[in-house]
């Protein structure tokens, strides 16, 4: 099943290559399908998924859903026993919820990338092999495999962001290929140390299971990321500079302040779709792995950087907004919208209460949504009339209502309007990290206030932008011309976007939807890391 | 003399014993042989009859070899050579790269249109194949210094094939000047021991004592001398500085040849000393912290100064100094543990080095561009060349879905035991650059596709037809994707 769902795009992109450039106009039809069916796929999994604690998953390999494990690579090394990686699948509830939020992602994304014109046939084989490797990724339970699909994400982002770019695409794509190699080569080397201190308790093999490397009693005596040995690196304990290499490489993909900076160049200079897919599901990896790596494998060091990875959480909140709100460009602008989100997730995740994780959770699922549907609007103006400076419009309510609707409604539900689901998620989010300081004495309040500080700014940001762009007289740069192009919401742009708006409002109205499938795992890892 | 009789018939009998293991080497004399009469008589009337001779003698060897795996180690010769499994993974490896080089010569434009021919060409890399298979089974240091000097020979011959003009000149003459010197120093080394020991057998009882009674200084020195010949060999720092212009310089075949084929005898002989030394067990943290830093500086100073290179062939020579720095890593293992991730990084690289040098030639020979900058555009003009490249150059940086990262990841898990058991801070120190090297190389070689792909050309360029040369790149670029997929289609010879 999950092997299906992952595998899927590849054939598909196999497929595409195959084909005669005569038929490219069907490319985006073949990739609009597969999305679809991801998407029913998906949907069958969240019916079926069982939610009760004894599928709680997480560091338990018996608990996990939808198991997929054959042997794949067994080199004998000699003293230290057989190399033992495994094609290693399976889901939990801290996966579940990506794998329908990455199919709905990438529908969107599909019908965003209708507006690119050239080179379809590397198109949409570049978008589906990057879909192979986000789905990949969430599915993933061997360390080995987990990288592998980690780095399968940077090879066709470079080009889709490359290739199909603005004007500084180049240096846009290598920047965002530098920063993210940067964490990942320095993960490798932190998961090689894991390989050798961790060792499978059946076949008493070194392992890559990322399951047995959360369990203590799995560590070999006196190896370097033993908790009992307790060795040094660097003058430094060797457990908690693995979780800091880990959390940086994670963290550049989150992304946190000051490792943020490829973001915003990244995202003005991508295709829509590729923004889309870039805010929507990569964003949600870093967050993905910090739960799932960082914090399951390393719960020790995880509560000693606590109150560090918290106060990260609140500066990336009040950064990103503060920035925003000094953006002319309405791209950039939402591009720091989700530096300062996505702190809210940071923020829920340092509380390690189950408020602040199921609030994390439920931001990453709601920001993926709402973020896709931000970039998704704006990528419809500049479509129109290839100008996204928010001072060259004015007064766009009354030449497209129906877009301002969307807008208004996207708006709304990213600054926290009761009702969608950021709501939910931010509140959640400030709950846990209020909460903390008296269950667990992590965080202190005043984070939690200085987050809901973020709120009012993005409110502020927001609002001030609808104000410029929406309202008031009708005042376009570009004058009679682009009152012409700029036509209201035709219905491809309604078909990516209405599930969106239904997904941020069933979710802001019925949090339970999600809560529920979740909650025996959250329960679990607040216990894995808490002890 | 009268002592000796008795010694002649157990003598001829080892001899005729050791002949049935012999078989590859023997068919490469008489393949060597029978290309020179065959291009000298017969050329005219088939022109491609040695190509299909060199193919067809490379391929025997190969079979040959293929069969004689796992062997139980075998003496031969009178202790001068030894065959085990090693010995008989270099030599496959050996085939591995004489076979894409022949097939490269076949389709090289330069040397197929030179008047010369290409004929000794041929029987040139069967002599120094064989070279390169006595140098991975050799034991005894005379055997040791022939079969490196028939190398080197047969390398110089190679780089000045086609001296066209004065670089080409130049470059084979500094190779011919710094090997014979490199060369020089290291027999010096060989005497040296010889002296000391009284024993040119690498496996005698009095070789290893006299190395285990022998003063560190005299040691040291002597060992010195014997590295700096395989050093240069390996084109490891500081005996790097020949190749950015000899690979520049000579024919990209050549090239390509060079940077693998004897990069790899080098390290066959270079772990035959670190064998001897781990089984003597003298001074072996100092040797190991020597290695490691050679492994330093060559993966700095390859991987930092290709940075810098527009030449494409000039980046690659840069890139493989960073190469053999990142095999230096594999050669930490404990004494007995084989050394598999070493094995496998080769045939690895052997693929895609070649891959990339077959890249480059045919994109000169379809576009006449050399340079990197110059590539602008061609993503667009060169639809299956230009992917297959990527391929081949993310597998360089070791990247996943490539088999490079697999081969970068088994040696970082060698390196990464060692300091586990042995605890030494310079291996750490090592794999962390190793970590940020890469990240560097990402730089230069991601320069390619920024140009091919990213770049909008002004003016298309003008592109003739398409040789073999784009399809076996395209099939070497589909083998290191399969090769992650099924690492153990190699492993399990390992």
């Amino acid at each position: 099943m999950l092997s299906l769902l992952i595998f899927l795009p590849l054939i598909a992109a196999l497929l595409i290559l195959i084909l005669p450039n005569r038929v490219q106009n069907q490319f985006k039809y073949i990739t609009l399908g597969v999305s679809l069916i991801q998407f029913v796929l998906s949907l069958f999994i969240y019916l079926k998924f069982n939610s009760s604690a004894i599928n709680a998953g997480v560091n338990k390999e018996s608990q996990f859903q939808l198991v997929e494990k054959l042997s794949w690579i067994r080199l004998d090394l000699g003293t230290i026993g057989n190399l033992e990686i495994d094609y290693f699948l399976g889901i939990d509830g801290l996966s579940m919820p990506f794998l329908i939020l990455s199919a709905l992602v990438t529908f969107v994304a599909t019908l965003a990338s209708w507006e690119i014109k050239t080179k379809l046939k590397a198109y949409f084989s570049l978008f589906l092999l990057l879909n192979t490797a986000v789905i990949g990724v969430f599915c993933a339970l061997d360390f080995f495999l987990f990288y592998i699909f980690y780095e399968l994400m940077l090879l066709p982002l470079y080009f889709l962001i490359g290739i199909w770019g603005g004007i500084k695409r180049e240096y846009a794509a290598i920047k965002f290929f530098l920063y993210t190699l940067f964490g990942s080569v320095f993960m490798l080397l932190v998961i090689i140390g894991l390989y050798f201190s961790v060792s499978d308790p059946i076949t008493g093999n070194h392992t890559f299971n990322m399951i047995l490397m959360m369990d203590p009693a799995n560590y070999a005596d006196g190896s370097i990321f033993s908790a009992l040995a307790n060795q040094n690196l660097f003058g430094m304990s060797a457990r908690l500079l693995a979780f800091i290499v880990l959390f940086i490489a994670f963290a550049i993909k989150v992304p946190i302040v000051p490792l943020h900076t490829w973001l915003p160049d990244a995202h003005v200079e991508a295709p829509t779709a590729v923004s889309i897919i870039l805010a929507g599901l990569l964003l949600k990896v870093g967050g993905y792995g910090i739960i799932r790596i960082c914090y399951s494998i390393f719960p020790d060091a995880a509560l000693q950087s606590a109150w560090w990875i918290g106060l990260i959480g609140v500066i990336s909140i009040l950064y990103g907004a503060l920035n925003a709100l000094a953006q002319t460009d309405l791209k950039r602008l939402i591009a720091y919208s989700s530096v300062s989100h996505m702190g809210f997730v940071l923020l829920g995740i340092a509380s390690s209460t189950t408020e602040g994780i199921s609030g994390a959770m439920l931001q990453m699922i709601s920001h993926g949504a709402l973020s896709a549907m931000l970039f998704f609007l704006v990528g419809m103006i500049y479509e129109r009339v290839h100008d996204r400076e928010i001072a060259n419009f004015r007064g766009l309510a009354e030449i497209m209502p129906q877009f301002t609707a969307f807008v208004i409604i996207a708006f709304f539900a990213s600054l926290g309007l009761p009702g969608f689901s950021a709501f939910m998620a931010e509140a959640f989010s400030l709950i846990g990290a209020f909460n903390s300081e008296q269950v667990n004495g992590l965080l202190p309040r005043w984070m939690a206030v200085l987050g809901s500080v973020g709120i009012l700014l993005g409110a502020a940001y927001f609002l001030w932008t609808l104000q410029r762009m929406f309202f008031g007289q009708i005042q376009l740069k570009g004058g009679e011309d682009w009152l012409v192009k700029l036509k209201d919401v035709n219905m491809r742009e309604k078909i990516a976007l209405v599930p969106l708006v239904i997904l941020t409002l069933a979710l802001g109205i019925f949090p339970s939807l999600l809560f529920d499938k979740m909650n025996a795992s959250i329960l679990a890892f607040v216990q894995l890391i808490l002890g | 003399m009268d002592q000796f009789i008795p010694l002649i018939s157990s003598s001829i009998n080892d001899t005729i014993a050791s002949l049935s293991y012999f078989e590859s080497e023997v068919v490469l004399i008489i393949g060597f042989l029978t290309v020179i009469l065959g291009d000298l008589f017969l050329s005219k009337k088939f022109p491609q009859l040695c190509f299909g001779l060199a193919m067809g003698i490379v391929l025997l060897v190969f079979v040959h070899s293929f069969s004689l795996l796992n062997v139980e180690p075998k003496v031969l010769f009178g202790g001068m050579l030894i065959l085990n499994h090693l010995s008989i993974l270099f030599k496959i490896l050996f085939c591995l790269v004489s076979l894409l080089f022949v097939l490269f010569i076949r389709y090289n434009k330069p040397l197929q249109e030179h008047e010369k021919g290409t004929g000794d060409l041929y029987a040139i890399l069967l002599a120094v194949h064989l070279g390169m298979n006595l140098m991975a089974m050799s034991s005894n240091l005379l055997m040791l210094y022939i079969s490196l000097e028939m190398v080197s020979l047969g390398s110089y011959l190679m780089v000045g094939y086609i001296s066209n003009d004065l670089k080409q000149s130049e470059a084979s003459l500094k190779y011919v000047l710094f090997g014979s010197v490199a060369s020089a120093i290291m027999l010096y080394g060989i005497s040296l021991l010889y002296g000391f020991t009284g024993s040119l057998y690498l496996t005698d009882f009095s070789f290893i004592s006299g190395l285990q009674n022998l003063s560190p200084l005299a040691l040291s020195l002597s060992l010195t001398l014997v590295f700096v010949g395989i050093a240069f060999k390996l084109s490891a720092v500081p005996l790097h500085f020949w190749a950015p212009d000899v690979y520049q310089g000579a024919p990209s075949p050549v090239t390509a040849f060079l940077s693998t084929g004897p990069k790899i005898a080098g390290f066959a002989i270079l772990i035959k000393f670190i064998m001897l030394l781990q089984a003597v067990n003298i001074a072996s943290s100092t040797i190991y912290s020597i290695l490691a830093s050679i492994a330093i500086a060559s993966m700095v100073l390859g991987n930092f100064a290709a940075i810098w290179q527009n030449n494409s062939k000039r980046m690659l020579a840069y890139s493989s100094i960073g190469h053999t720095g990142f095999m230096f890593m594999a050669l930490f293992v404990l004494p007995g543990q084989g050394y598999k991730a070493l094995i496998f990084y080769m045939v690895i690289y052997v693929i895609m080095n070649m891959a990339a040098f077959l890249i480059l030639d045919e994109i000169e020979d379809q576009t006449a561009k050399q340079n990197i900058d110059e590539y602008v555009g061609l993503g667009k003009q060169l639809s299956i060349l230009m992917p297959s490249f990527v391929i081949v150059l993310v597998s360089l940086t070791g990247l996943p879905p490539t088999a490079g990262f697999t081969a970068k990841f088994f040696v970082i898990s060698t390196a990464l035991d060692a300091y586990n058991s042995s605890g030494s801070s310079i291996i750490i120190i090592m794999v962390i650059i190793a970590a940020i090297s890469t990240l560097v190389s990402l730089f230069y070689y991601f320069k390619i596709p920024l140009n091919a792909y990213l770049k909008e050309s002004k003016q298309p360029t003008i592109i003739e037809s398409s040789s073999a040369k784009t399809y076996i790149s395209v099939f070497l670029a589909f083998l290191l994707l399969l090769l992650i997929v099924f690492p153990s289609l190699i492993e399990r010879f390992l």
